[in-house]
């Protein structure tokens, strides 16, 4: 009987399990394994791929390369492959792209077939070419991955820094951190006085700052981007405000910089803010506050002492969720942030909608998924641990 | 009293944050101006009749329509049969597999959208209603989770003891018993599953083409492209939906506890 | 009286735990029996499996003859009341009463008509279209148990049903019960860890301890014969005097105490000379005089502290080996502490109990 109502429950939960493994985490690995997979190249040189294995990586290409490679060209028929590699290559080996359009154009023409690859062009002669062929066809790579922390591997196969014109991604990186701890700090300074504020109070007083943080929660989140451009613009409301005040004479630049991204996504994550913070005040007995001041305290030293102590897991629990949240955001720096505003989130995009780079949307996006679940862990660890909770 | 009054303003001002600016783009919305900035110059309901009749946005609403619905459908169902599996405690890894139902709501949309591109375009269900209302499911799904696994926890176990033991079979322990009382919970969830559905942007962006363009997808390019009051129309019938939406939530509550 | 219910050697294992040790007890139709114990003591497990909601690890329970280990709870035609009530919240009270009915296929005129008759002997005619969560707990009480007893169940079972009710109301509600059974000829089956209520309500008592019958009799059998410590111990107040068997006569035997004293005491058992045993003596029928006098059992004792309780005094003493604690009616006079008295009781109101 007790076997039966098992099995009837993983039959219940089979559905969406195979659902969530197909459509969740099928497309979470598949985006890691595009991180490190690296078949553009050694998919189109299958012949150059068993040649190359027996090269010594430093003398001139034997003939026996140089026929493979031919080969290799001549049976190319999707251009879209094509490109890939070339592209890849050219990351390599910066003068790949011209050398592959003029060997290809060459090896095209079946009236004057060429005798081999040096007599298309003198650049196949020298060894470096063939290096970058030759590295680029192990299937698996972790250049994808160094890359997203702007690391390379210099010739000898060493880990090293990238150049500074290339280092792109770390800037990115400490911009999101940067960017996302304004934001909880934004939000703890003004959620946690609110929360305090509302749990202090009773009826319709508290109900109406809940309704205030919920109305915007429950408020599409491209609404609130939306009002957010309106407000911040240079004819928006605020500088309107403020010139009719006379406080400034011409319009402040709000939107398109890191002043309107913090406004709005503070207003966008304050309710993940404020909402755990409130919900372990109000478990706090209300008669500690005077028992700490009959037992002597300052108001000041009881807050510090007594309410800041037994609030402090919400304020964690609400800072991780804030952190978490706005480290992955797209939209708003997206809408109201400008260039030097973009998130890791954007670049992902970019790199998967712009330029079809999977590999290197998918590093950076196994950047972002690990420090996303690595918070996640500690925040469900500190929720779990919260008393008198299922 | 200054410290009464410093809370006072501080929690007038934080209000004002808070609801100001989705009061201000109301007004917008009646524009007779292209441009998105007060004053108003005079009102007019162009901008509505722009949304109902041009074809982009009309397509864009059929479409949320569309692909809100069959979210809503596939979501609740997968959830909900979930959820009464995980209310099993002898369900091995059952802590694991709950953590998993709840991942999607973590894991960076733009993370989940590159992976289910790639994937999606696999099985050709790329640029096709199917692939949209999957990815959208994905995120939704935890929504529903939760409200129901809330609900069932809220179910006393002893009362469906008593329904076994006054004669009622499994089946109907759960279609007499457990069902109803789940029912908020369920209800809350699909609520909270097309409302996900409706304002998902960045999976939209990556599995969707341009036959699935939803509402919130044509509000963020036309924000980012060519930002008209239409925007302001759209924003208004959001909130006013959103603020149905509360209002019937409340009163069917009240009225809920007037009646137990 | 012919076996209604029987436990057959069931044993009941929750992992490595043992809760019900291969227990037997026979119930008779029409009977009231109480299992009472201390919570873990097994008696809610045993209830649950006699129910159907949890399954014996060995054994078999045979209902009117019919072994009803492998059948279902819904078709085992019992009614169940749980402490909590477990009444449907989205069901109105009649809705309610008329569920296992419905259940039953039974007609819409015929299922008001036995809707009405439960409500009414339940006095809540009134309150047929209210949902539960507008009742008070007495009246959530009485829905519970007009729903159990609507459709005529085989056997009543009752899970401490009483227990979240206040004092008074619980006492009225044991004397509705106990009428309710006498009027009806119901089988119940009672748990319950307060010994006043079990004594109160059933026609017999099983005393349980650690998933084992310490002793199964009349009130009047547990509480004036406790046939082991345990039960003299759960069951009321008592003194216990340990003491060695001198001699044995019939239904009597003489117990050396400690201090040399021999008491002369009422046996259940059997003990043999020179055993080492327990004497249980209730504090209500030790009388304290001043003067030895003529009854059989004597000690010498010095009062140390007297509580004035309203309906009693209470009285401690101490022996010269044994405290001992006297329960007088309020009549009696006040002992000072340091008084000298002599606590003195009959042999029928001693119980000799083996250790």
């Amino acid at each position: 009987m007790k076997k039966s109502r098992t099995g009837r429950s993983l039959l219940l939960m089979a559905p969406l399990l195979l659902f969530l493994v197909g459509f969740f985490v099928w497309p979470l690995s598949t985006m890691m394994s595009e991180s490190v997979s690296d078949t553009a190249v050694l998919r189109l040189l299958p012949r150059s791929s068993e040649v190359l294995r027996d090269w010594d990586r430093k003398s001139g290409p034997t003939m026996a390369m140089q026929t493979a490679l031919m080969e290799d060209l001549k049976a190319v028929n999707d251009d879209q492959a094509l490109g890939d590699m070339v592209r890849r290559l050219n990351s390599a080996r910066s003068g790949f792209r011209t050398l592959m359009s003029k060997t290809t154009t060459a090896l095209a023409d079946t009236a004057n077939p060429p005798a081999d690859l040096v007599s298309i062009d003198k650049r196949w002669e020298k060894p470096d070419f063939w290096l970058a062929i030759a590295d680029a066809l192990s299937p698996l790579t972790d250049r994808n991955l160094l890359a997203a922390v702007d690391l390379g591997r210099n010739a000898d196969g060493a880990i090293q820094a990238l150049p500074a014109d290339q280092s792109v991604n770390r800037v990115i990186l400490v911009r999101t951190f940067w960017i996302a701890a304004l934001v909880t700090f934004a939000c703890a300074c003004i959620g946690f006085p609110y929360a305090m504020i509302a749990a202090s109070l009773t009826g319709w007083k508290r109900d109406l700052m809940l309704a205030a943080v919920l109305l915007p929660l429950w408020t599409s989140l491209l609404v609130r981007t939306a009002a957010w451009f309106i407000l911040l613009q240079e004819k928006g409301l605020i500088n309107d405000f403020l010139q009719w005040l006379r406080l400034i004479d011409g319009p402040l630049p709000l939107i398109f910089n890191r002043t309107g991204v913090i406004i709005a996504m503070t207003h966008v994550l304050l309710p993940f803010m404020v909402l755990p913070i409130y919900s372990v005040l109000i478990t706090i007995p209300k008669n500690l506050m005077p028992a700490a001041a009959s037992l002597g305290a300052h108001p000041l030293r009881a807050f510090l002492r007594v309410l800041l102590p037994l609030s402090l897991r919400g304020v964690a629990s609400g800072g991780l969720l804030v952190f978490i949240s706005a480290i992955g955001y797209y939209i708003t720096p997206a809408l109201i942030g400008g260039p030097g505003d973009q998130m890791i989130s954007s670049i992902i995009a970019f790199y998967a909608t712009g330029s079809a780079n999977w590999g290197m949307a998918g590093a950076l996006g196994v950047v972002l998924l690990a420090a996303t679940l690595v918070l996640y862990s500690v925040y469900a660890r500190l929720s779990a641990e919260e008393p008198g909770r299922r | 009293m200054p410290m009464k009054l410093t809370k006072l303003t501080f929690a007038s001002l934080t209000i004002l944050f808070l609801v100001a600016p989705l009061i201000a783009i109301l007004p917008l919305a009646f524009t007779s101006s292209v441009i998105l900035t007060y004053p108003i110059p005079s009102y007019s309901l162009r901008w509505f009749e722009e949304l109902f009749t041009a074809d982009a946005w009309r397509r864009a609403i059929i479409n949320s329509l569309i692909i809100g619905t069959g979210t809503t459908l596939l979501a609740t169902v997968l959830g909900t049969a979930a959820s009464l599996g995980l209310r099993n405690r002898l369900v091995f890894f059952r802590g694991s597999i709950r953590t998993l139902f709840l991942l999607p709501m973590v894991v960076p949309a733009v993370v989940l959208g590159v992976g289910l591109q790639v994937l999606l375009a696999r099985f050709g269900l790329i640029n096709s209603y199917a692939g949209v209302i999957i990815a959208h499911t994905v995120v939704a799904v935890p929504f529903v989770v939760v409200s129901v696994t809330g609900a069932l926890a809220g179910i006393d176990e002893r009362v469906e003891l008593a329904a076994q033991s006054l004669g009622a079979s499994p089946t109907t322990v759960f279609r007499r018993v457990t069902l109803p009382l789940a029912m908020p919970g369920v209800l809350s969830g699909a609520v909270l599953a097309f409302a996900t559905s409706l304002d998902e942007v960045v999976l939209t962006l990556f599995v969707a083409g341009p036959n699935q363009r939803t509402l919130a997808r044509q509000m963020f390019s036309s924000i980012r492209e060519n930002i008209s009051p239409a925007i302001a129309a759209a924003a208004f019938l959001f909130i006013a939906a959103t603020i149905l939406v509360g209002l019937a939530v409340v009163v069917s509550r009240s009225m809920l506890a007037k009646r137990r | 009286m012919a076996d209604f219910i029987r436990f057959d050697s069931i044993t009941k294992f929750y992992g490595q735990l043992c809760v019900v040790e291969n227990l037997d007890l026979s119930i008779g139709k029409g009977e009231f029996v109480s299992l009472l114990g201390p919570s873990g003591s097994g008696k809610t497990t045993l209830l649950m499996m006699l129910a159907g909601f949890e399954q014996a690890t060995s054994g078999s329970i045979v209902l009117d003859g019919t072994a009803i280990n492998d059948v279902p709870t819904h078709k085992r035609d019992m009614g169940v009341v749980f402490q909590s009530y477990a009444l449907f919240p989205h069901m109105s009270v009649g809705e309610n009463i008329a569920f296992p009915l419905q259940m039953r296929g039974i007609g819409k005129a015929e299922i008001a008509k036995r809707v009405a008759r439960a409500l009414d002997m339940v006095q809540l005619s009134a309150l047929s279209d209210r949902r539960p969560s507008q009742l008070s707990g007495g009246q959530q009480q009485r829905v519970a148990l007009a729903r159990a007893l609507v459709f005529e169940p085989r056997v009543v079972l009752m899970d401490e049903p009483l227990g979240a009710l206040d004092k008074q109301l619980r006492e009225q509600m044991q004397l509705d019960i106990r009428d309710l059974h006498r009027r009806l000829g119901l089988t119940i089956v009672f748990v319950t860890h307060d010994q006043s209520e079990a004594l109160t309500m059933s026609d017999r008592v099983a005393v349980f301890n650690k998933g084992k019958i310490e002793q199964i009799g009349t009130p009047r059998q547990v509480y004036d014969e406790p046939s082991t410590r345990f039960v003299a111990e759960f069951i009321g107040e008592t003194n216990l005097v340990e003491g060695v068997v001198e001699a044995v006569q019939g239904q009597e035997a003489t117990v050396r105490l400690p201090s040399g004293a021999h008491i002369v005491s009422a046996l259940s058992g059997t003990v043999a000379s020179g055993q080492s045993v327990y004497l249980s003596i209730r504090p209500e029928r030790v009388d304290l005089t001043e003067t030895r006098g003529e009854a059989r059992n004597c000690l010498e004792t010095e009062v140390t502290d007297s509580v004035y309780q309203g309906d009693h005094l209470r009285v401690q003493l101490q022996n010269a080996t044994h405290p001992l604690i006297a329960k007088l009616g309020r009549r009696s006079r006040e002992f000072p502490p340091g008084t000298k008295v002599y606590a003195a009781f009959s042999a029928s109101d001693c119980r000799v109990i083996a250790p």
